[in-house]
């Protein structure tokens, strides 16, 4: 309902990429960020996660940061952070409808059982 | 032709051969722990050199190792080259420079995890889109060359081969087609 006619729902990836850059990260540190997050179960291959960092860059949604390393680093930026909070409340609302349509049926069939 | 290439290196270093160089025509290998190194080829020559090199220095921080590789795609003989499926400045290949680079060969120390380069279905339709787009325009010069042969030139056993060439070629763009088409259907329900 924002300033994004689509709904502006960010892809996992997106979502994820702009989490692991709220402090300075290079590509392995939001890689390893996560996999250890999501307990192993989005495991990112370096191809796909070079495309989702290319992109959130181009958007100026995470910027490089000076590195003491050879390393490029990321971080997010305020725009990105905007956009974070946007697809938090997003999630949020997200949730409140699936909680209260699939747990509402199933306090249904309980009172249905007695 | 690439899947073969991995899954020969693969079997190599299963073997304890860990690739060490490659040249134009050769790889050198030198005795590794079996089975210690995974790898993969990454299609790149639709890359601008800049951009190629970017990717390469990105895996590289990752902690894999990396090297170029030439494909197979180059009819001319030539120092320059128009490449149609390229983007922007990767449309044009010099030597030295993206030629002859069209391929990064990736190797990572197994850890037992999987190990794949794209593993988002848009990113996968994506990827896959840049090698369709090289087979059509290699199934466009080869209907193109048929017909100059066969119906201006009147050669028509050359016209033929580069008819069935041609074909054959067309073949593999349905065969990446119908790859795309699938993984852009399921990006539309699951990531």
């Amino acid at each position: 309902m924002r300033d994004n006619v689509k709904g502006g729902a960010l892809t996992e990836v997106s979502f994820f990429v702009l989490l692991a850059t709220w402090e300075p990260r290079h590509g392995y540190g939001i890689m390893q960020f996560i996999e250890s997050e999501t307990n192993g179960r989005l495991r990112l291959g370096a191809g796909t996660l070079y495309g989702a960092i290319a992109s959130l860059e181009k958007k100026g949604w995470i910027a490089q940061v000076e590195s003491a390393q050879d390393k490029k680093l990321y971080q997010i930026t305020k725009e990105g952070e905007k956009v974070a909070e946007a697809e938090k409340e997003r999630l949020r609302s997200v949730i409140a409808s699936a909680e209260r349509i699939m747990e509402g049926l199933c306090v249904n069939t309980d009172t249905f059982g007695e | 032709m690439m899947k073969s290439q991995e899954q020969w290196l693969n079997k190599m270093a299963k073997e304890g051969w860990r690739l060490i160089q490659t040249g134009k025509l050769s790889y050198d290998f030198e005795p590794c722990e079996p089975g210690a190194y995974v790898y993969r080829l990454e299609f790149v020559a639709q890359k601008s050199w800049n951009e190629s090199k970017k990717y390469q220095i990105f895996f590289e921080e990752m902690g894999y190792k990396v090297w170029t590789k030439n494909i197979n795609l180059n009819w001319s003989m030539g120092k320059i080259r128009w490449r149609p499926y390229g983007e922007g400045a990767g449309q044009i290949s010099t030597n030295p420079g993206s030629y002859n680079k069209e391929l990064l060969i990736v190797e990572k120390e197994d850890d037992g995890q999987p190990f794949e380069l794209h593993t988002a279905n848009a990113d996968k339709a994506k990827y896959y889109g840049y090698m369709r787009n090289v087979w059509l325009g290699e199934a466009g010069t080869f209907l193109l060359l048929s017909v100059v042969f066969g119906i201006l030139a009147k050669n028509t056993v050359v016209g033929s081969i580069c008819l069935i060439l041609a074909v054959v070629m067309a073949v593999v763009v349905l065969i990446f087609q119908k790859q795309i088409k699938k993984y852009n259907d399921d990006s539309k329900i699951e990531e």
